[in-house]
């Protein structure tokens, strides 16, 4: 990549990283699923470092007709663990972007991603802050940049959580 | 100040109709379960496969008590209340790992396998008298452990009935569960679940083999999966298991009333199978499964390999908290932390000689149903907690579990059925919460 392109790909998988997390805090799930490529994965790891999703359990290993189904239920009106909806806010810093020799795949991002969730619950509401590294893996299409693998690697992936019903 | 509470007050609190709020929202009840339950059941401890080499642990909970379990030198399976026996420090920080022997990182006392003490610091400054042979210098220890097929149990009690006799019929879900390994063996794999919620520890045991909540409670992920109108042909990363799991919740009525329900005296309880529908489905066939079948067929023949699979059944409740789920090779184990919190452990178990493309169902069940992201058991947390938040209130004292009551047939060893839509695992759990709360000595 010559230093231009590579300057207009960093600023737009920014840009983008910072768009995504922005969709989950309002909410606009549908929004954010579209990002994802056709091919694209979302996986949370329920062990640090985990290499493999089909020999170890995961929190979340989804494709995208998953993530679909995970969205259209967030919609229903009876989907219990997920009324009221919570709320989140993300913080994403740290970016860095990098080309990438993977098949299908133009460049990754790594990034740090802080998320404070509020959950209006029955037992009176809960504050939780979800922290961990993230890894996209973003290919270039007409549409712009599509996810391909979007990794949350969170700090306690494999302590004891409650109810997380929305995507990180 | 438990015992506080008289043995026939505790008995007011159960009918065969309904139980009182008391038994999910009383400190002092709670108590006296982890006494009088979590202190004389066998409880699940371990599988074997999780410590197969001296010097191997894991640990686990025993009601209030954190215990490591060790494969000792000759290969004995020791349970070690995990607190040393000096200043009561926790000796032990890891879930599982290897060590030669647990040092304490307070003073550095140090303790064998079998929670012997071994060595101490500074001898010339104890008193002469300072033996290390002293039993009330070594860990504390489990009284009786024993293994059933490889599944590891232990007892806080000294005395009380053996193992076989606390698990009844339900070795036979064990049984099955490892005769579906065609060498013969299980072992634990694929990392442990871990959840938390804010509710009684009942509550999860009485919801498992609930046959009417989940065409109320799983209904968002029922319509989610309905409107995904996929091809099961068409590959999928899962084999289309996220979408089965998802769908099979919504049975109607009347496939939920053809389900059997069995219970016993012990408290012990299991439920037909309802996933009916692609590679989950009993009769499956799809590559994967016919090498797993031959394989299973070369160990045991083909007759003893078409009873082995016929056994469908979904959860397997080992009173008081296990969950078994020997067709798709779960094990969940319920820990009360407090009368209104509970933790949550599952794992899954790799088929030694099946094809590894059955484990990684496997795997992918355990996401799918124990994950915190499930999207299934998730709605059943959250009524959980409703539940909890709801017994909070004063009145109405009572909770209701008749559904079934006069059609459950009961025979004279206390063994219940239903072929309906009954809440009869819930008084067979609460026949055995009387027994151990109220009975012995």
């Amino acid at each position: 990549m010559n230093a231009a392109f590579e300057g207009d790909v960093k600023s737009a998988a920014e840009a983008f990283l910072l768009e995504e997390a922005r969709l989950l805090d309002a909410g606009r799930f549908e929004e954010w699923l579209a990002l994802f490529a056709e091919d694209g994965f979302y996986w949370v790891p329920a062990a640090p470092g985990q290499t493999d999703p089909l020999n170890h359990l995961s929190i979340f290993y989804e494709d995208k007709s998953v993530l679909a189904m995970r969205i259209r239920r967030l919609s229903h009106p009876r989907a219990y663990s997920a009324l009221p909806a919570p709320r989140t806010a993300h913080l994403v810093g740290s970016i860095s972007v990098s080309g990438s020799a993977e098949p299908g795949i133009d460049c990754e991002c790594r990034s740090t991603v802080m998320v404070a969730e509020y959950r209006p619950s029955a037992a009176g509401g809960e504050r939780r802050l979800w922290a961990g590294q993230q890894t996209h893996k973003l290919r270039r299409t007409g549409q712009g940049l599509r996810i391909v693998l979007k990794r949350v690697d969170l700090i306690d992936c494999d302590a004891a959580h409650g109810i997380l019903a929305v995507p990180l | 100040m438990p015992d506080t509470i008289a043995r026939e007050d505790l008995g007011r609190l159960v009918h065969p109709d309904r139980v009182h709020r008391r038994l999910y929202t009383d400190p002092a009840i709670f108590a006296l379960e982890m006494t009088r339950i979590f202190g004389h059941c066998w409880l699940f401890l371990a599988h074997e496969s999780q410590i197969p080499s001296p010097g191997d642990f894991v640990r686990t909970r025993m009601g209030r008590e954190d215990v490591i379990v060790t494969r000792g030198r000759d290969g004995r399976i020791h349970g070690l209340v995990n607190r040393c026996a000096h200043r009561g420090a926790q000796l032990c920080a890891a879930e599982r790992g290897h060590v030669q022997a647990f040092t304490c990182p307070y003073h550095a006392w140090t303790f064998a396998l079998d929670g012997a003490l071994a060595s101490v610091p500074h001898r010339q400054s104890l008193p002469p008298g300072f033996d290390l042979k002293d039993p009330r210098l070594a860990l504390a220890t489990l009284p009786r452990i024993e293994s059933y097929r490889g599944f590891v149990f232990g007892s806080l009690a000294a005395e009380g009935e053996s193992l076989a006799e606390f698990l009844g019929p339900m070795t036979e879900a064990i049984g099955n569960f490892v005769d579906r390994a065609p060498l013969g063996e299980i072992e634990q794999a694929g990392g442990i679940a871990r959840q938390e919620f804010r509710g009684n520890w009942k509550l999860h045991h009485e919801n498992a083999n609930d046959t009417l909540h989940p065409g109320f409670v799983h209904e968002s992920s029922v319509a989610a999966a309905r409107a995904d109108k996929r091809d099961y042909a068409t590959p999928a990363f899962d084999e289309h298991q996220t979408h089965t799991q998802m769908l099979s919740n919504g049975f109607g009525v009347r496939e939920w009333q053809s389900l059997a329900l069995t219970g016993f005296a012990g408290g012990h309880s299991y439920m037909g199978g309802f996933y009916k529908g692609g590679v989950l489905a009993p009769d499956r066939d799809d590559p994967v499964w016919r090498d797993y079948r031959a394989a299973l067929a070369a160990r045991h023949g083909e007759e003893k390999t078409a009873r082995i699979l016929a056994e469908d059944r979904f959860n397997n409740l080992l009173y008081p908290n296990v969950s078994l789920n020997a067709q798709y090779q779960q094990i969940r184990i319920v820990q009360p932390l407090a009368v209104d919190r509970t933790r949550v452990i599952a794992f899954c178990f790799r088929l030694k000689g099946a094809p590894e493309a059955l484990f990684h169902r496997a795997v992918r069940f355990l996401t799918n149903l124990s994950s915190p992201a499930s999207m299934i058991l998730s709605d059943d947390i959250e009524i959980f907690e409703r539940v909890q938040s709801g017994l909070a209130n004063g009145v109405p004292e009572w909770l209701d579990q008749s559904r079934g009551l006069a059609t459950d047939r009961v025979d004279n060893s206390g063994r219940r059925e239903s072929t309906g839509i009954s809440e009869l695992p819930h008084r067979a759990q609460y026949g055995a919460w009387l027994r151990y709360m109220t009975g012995g000595a």
